[in-house]
């Protein structure tokens, strides 16, 4: 008996925690703005509502985020899943540094992956005056504005979400059961379909799903390559209705902030759809052999990702560097327009940005490391016990990731000004708010991530060490977190590396000393001294991939040697 | 229900406590505004400054304000001017306004502002020196500088700078001009307002803009790397912008059209809820003085105030031939202007 009530009380206790920090920080500022979305100059009433309905530009705005979102999930689920799939278990070269270029366009500012996109193929780009040139006379083979340009680019962005979900995920499914099943006569394609797609599919719907909310939330492609052809989607069009300064505009961007939310929710549902009778097994550790090879085709795949990479990556990459050395933007990159000064001006001659690297840093940190605690364990409740309050918990969690960042931002300087009415915590034009921020709209990644490797360790495991007498602690440190751990250090990665680098939420939300790096960065783009923003973008970037080689090779190093 | 609630605040306070614990390592010790309307005439405390200029802009005028004024410590909140001024509706709708002084935008923008009770009016002894039509009869607001609309042109692809608007509805540029989207950009906004009011533009402009098929990108800065880039060879942009980029060397050239040019002011403005109104008035005072307008030209915009040089490239207020539309008429039909503006160049 003893034994058994300190485990009851603390699960009692985790669970309360959860759910009043989830009710206050998740479930409050949403119901402020479901509040704001009735609000009227007549006092409260649905005029708002009929206001939306009633305007055919709502409808074909939300059929266009749709088409845009669904198509490039889709794309992203095709992109991250071969990828992971090649990454995890084929026989290609060069894996290590393949993991470095799929996180480049996640890390690269949209505005950046835009311009560069834009020299590339856009109507004045490289590939459309070649064409030109060829064909001599004007012609256009494609152009990255408008729909299609929308939909690739949104993939590009989000399919490393997906990559790395699936990914670890993959390198959990044990080989035996596709040996039994060779052995029994399935051929490869049988394997696939039979096997690794199905125990694959907590990862490719959890990361789908990832990369369906953040393409709905996305401002920055839809904006530029968007509006110049007269096409909004959701998040443009909220952004118009806020920066209307009408007397009922925040209403107006409330009310399509939760259409939004609830297509969001829709693609949760089919998530769940998805993954509801998915297959687990018992799974001990990470199997990383080669379960397949190319054979003779070997090279021609790996010339083929290179060329994808070269192309999503290295080009990106490169158009920002070389904005980032240029003079003055629309010079030609020659050797006389070249200077040092745009970096040189970042590092040494603006406090901002020494003390936004500072400020980014430990907020992203703080975030990841609160997120892991809370997201694993939440993941963990709601993977085991499924109630409804734990769905609707999850589905509230979703939400502030879906909305965009700037209706978020509001509803938060909404209610963390005077959250209980008399009581002004002194929370708001603070450090805390930024933090507070990026909790709630980044603590799904973590769970995302979690549950895909909770999912698929088998209840066996835990029953197996709850029957051999492992007590709640024990059980958790000796073999569930080691299990869990690769899902685990994929969300905290993520959660960081978007921390790092957020821009829309905390352009609202920072006061004079708390700026961060996507501040300064946006501040930059907005006054248009790209030269600068590129320049400072361009350093992060370099920093984030300096930070995963070094990752990298140390868990080599260190494999080898526990091998050793 | 009332000891639910209780419970709730202790395990909240509890759980924030963790929260708190967690992080309060590498927090940063944030300043809080102290209430300093002490007796002192001298201006002292904090001051908490939203603006929407670019940061080097505002941190020379905060670095100049202080040297005369040492005691007043200047917090800047910088951002786009939508941005801005969303911010500062969501903190008044919250009822915790915190910003004191206000500089962004356009005058209808402040009329705006005024109507919802959120300015503070204030005579400044500096009023005197800036033109009446450019500022609050009430003494609401004042403008700060005269941002005028150009035309810009990509130098590599046009040889002789065009001396007319006209030339963005000239057949022979159909495709090849950009302008910022009034939905986006406040100051483009207003362009539209005023141009639409003008006998010899109207809505007519528009509607063969529309024709022309001339794009419509996001905002000012989009409009500059469009030009700059060659991929477009005429825009719409703020002279400053254009005047800077042709400075640093990029290939494009801009010119005052001779039908005359919109010109934002970017007023400066105290706020009702202000907690330190004897610093907001000394740092009003001091943008309008003529060291504040010198501030202002060394960083490259044209001076509101009579009598200060306007920086190199750009022409001095009394040059510029303006055309204008009432503040307070522009403000009551921003809506249905931006409305009529996005169904004309949609085609509908």
């Amino acid at each position: 008996m003893k034994l058994i009530l300190p485990r009851v009380s603390i699960c009692r206790m985790c669970k309360w925690i959860l759910l009043i920090l989830i009710g206050f920080l998740f479930v409050y500022p949403f119901i402020k703005l479901v509040f704001l979305s009735f609000q009227t100059k007549q006092g409260i009433g649905l005029a708002n509502y009929l206001e939306i309905f009633r305007d055919p530009m709502t409808w074909s705005t939300v059929k266009n985020s749709i088409l845009v979102t669904v198509n490039s999930s889709i794309l992203a689920i095709v992109f991250g899943g071969f990828l992971a799939w090649v990454c995890a278990y084929t026989d290609v070269r060069l894996k290590n540094w393949m993991q470095v270029f799929v996180f480049v366009p996640y890390v690269i500012p949209s505005y950046v992956m835009t311009i560069a996109w834009t020299q590339f193929i856009g109507p004045a780009g490289l590939i459309n005056r070649w064409a030109s040139t060829m064909a001599g006379h004007k012609m256009i083979i494609w152009d990255v504005y408008g729909l299609n340009g929308m939909v690739l680019l949104l993939a590009l962005t989000n399919y490393p979400l997906v990559f790395l979900i699936t990914r670890s995920v993959l390198y959990r499914i044990p080989r035996d059961l596709e040996l039994a099943a060779k052995i029994a006569g399935a051929r490869n394609i049988h394997v696939f379909r039979k096997i690794i797609l199905p125990m694959a599919l907590p990862g490719l719907a959890g990361g789908g799903l990832l990369a369906f909310i953040s393409s709905l939330d996305n401002f920055g492609i839809p904006s530029f390559l968007g509006i110049p052809k007269g096409i909004s989607v959701l998040s443009t069009f909220i952004y118009e209705q806020v920066v209307g300064y009408n007397s009922n505009n925040f209403a107006k961007a409330a009310v399509l902030s939760i259409i939004l939310g609830i297509i969001a929710l829709l693609g949760t549902a089919v998530q769940w759809f998805l993954v509801r009778n998915s297959k687990t097994d018992q799974t001990f550790s990470e199997d990383r052999s080669i379960r397949f090879s190319f054979g003779k085709y070997r090279l021609i795949i790996e010339i083929g990702i290179w060329l994808f990479f070269l192309v999503t990556s290295v080009f990106p990459l490169l158009a920002m560097i070389q904005t980032a050395l240029i003079k003055a933007y629309g010079l030609p990159f020659t050797l006389k327009n070249l200077t040092w000064s745009n970096f040189t001006f970042i590092l040494q001659n603006n406090d901002a940005s020494q003390n936004a690297i500072k400020n980014s840093l430990m907020l992203a940190c703080a975030t990841a490391l609160l997120c892991v605690l809370i997201g694993t364990v939440f993941a963990y409740w709601r993977v085991k016990k499924p109630t409804l309050l734990a769905k609707a918990m999850e589905w509230a969690i979703t939400l502030p990731y879906a909305i965009p960042g700037m209706v978020l931002s509001l509803s938060l300087i909404l209610t963390w000004s005077e959250p209980i009415s008399g009581w002004k915590p002194g929370i708001y034009g603070t450090t805390w708010m930024i933090f507070i921020a990026y909790m709630t709209r980044f603590l799904v990644l973590q769970i995302r991530t979690s549950s895909a490797s909770i999912l698929q360790v088998g209840e066996e495991v835990e029953e197996a060490a709850s029957i051999h007498g492992g007590r709640w602690l024990t059980r958790w440190k000796k073999i569930l977190v080691p299990l869990y751990s690769p899902g685990i250090v994929t969300g905290a990665c993520l959660v960081f590396l978007t921390s790092l680098s957020e821009l829309t939420v905390s352009s609202l939300l920072w006061s004079a000393g708390n700026e961060t790096i996507g501040v300064v960065i946006f501040n930059f783009e907005q006054e248009g001294s790209t030269t600068y923003s590129t320049a400072f973008s361009t350093l992060i970037v370099l920093a984030i991939l300096v930070f995963i080689v070094t990752g990298s090779l140390v868990k080599k190093f260190w494999i080898r040697r526990v091998k050793l | 229900m009332k000891s639910m609630l209780g419970k709730k605040a202790v395990l909240l306070l509890t759980v924030s406590g963790v929260a708190v614990s967690l992080v309060a390592c590498g927090a940063n010790p944030t300043t809080q505004s102290k209430d300093s309307a002490s007796a002192a005439s001298e201006p002292s405390g904090t001051l908490h400054f939203y603006t929407s200029q670019p940061d080097a802009d505002a941190a020379a005028l905060v670095k100049a304000f202080n040297k005369k004024y040492p005691n007043v410590k200047v917090e800047t909140f910088r951002s786009g001017t939508e941005e801005v001024v969303s911010k500062l509706l969501a903190e008044s709708k919250a009822n915790n306004v915190q910003a004191d002084v206000l500089l962004m935008a356009d005058a209808p923008t402040f009329v705006r502002l005024k109507k919802q009770g959120l300015l503070m009016s204030y005579k400044s002894k500096e009023g005197s020196g800036i033109p009446a039509n450019l500022k609050d009869p009430g003494g609401d607001y004042y403008g700060t500088k005269i941002m005028a609309t150009v035309l810009m042109v990509n130098t590599n692809d046009v040889k002789s700078l065009p001396s007319s608007w006209k030339v963005l509805t000239d057949p022979k540029t159909s495709g090849k001009s950009i302008m910022p989207s009034p939905l986006y950009s406040g100051a483009a906004a207003y362009n539209v307002g005023v141009f639409s009011r003008q006998s010899d533009f109207g809505w007519d402009f528009f509607k063969q803009l529309a024709n022309n098929k001339v794009t419509v990108s996001k905002g000012n800065g989009s409009v500059l790397k469009s030009v700059a880039s060659g991929e477009k060879d005429y825009g719409m942009i703020v002279d400053f912008m254009a005047a800077k980029a042709k400075k640093q060397g990029s290939p494009v050239d801009f010119v005052y059209p001779s039908e005359g040019v919109p010109v934002i002011t970017e007023p400066v403005a105290i706020t009702k809820a202000t907690k330190n109104p004897i610093a907001a008035k000394a740092f009003e005072d001091f943008i309008l003085s003529s060291a504040g307008q010198k501030v202002e030209a060394s960083r490259g915009y044209t001076p509101i105030r009579q009598g200060i040089k306007a920086p190199e490239g750009l022409k001095t207020i009394d040059q510029i031939k303006i055309i204008s539309a009432n503040p307070d008429q522009l403000e009551t039909t921003r809506e249905a202007d931006k409305k009529k503006f996005g169904e004309i160049i949609s085609g509908k």
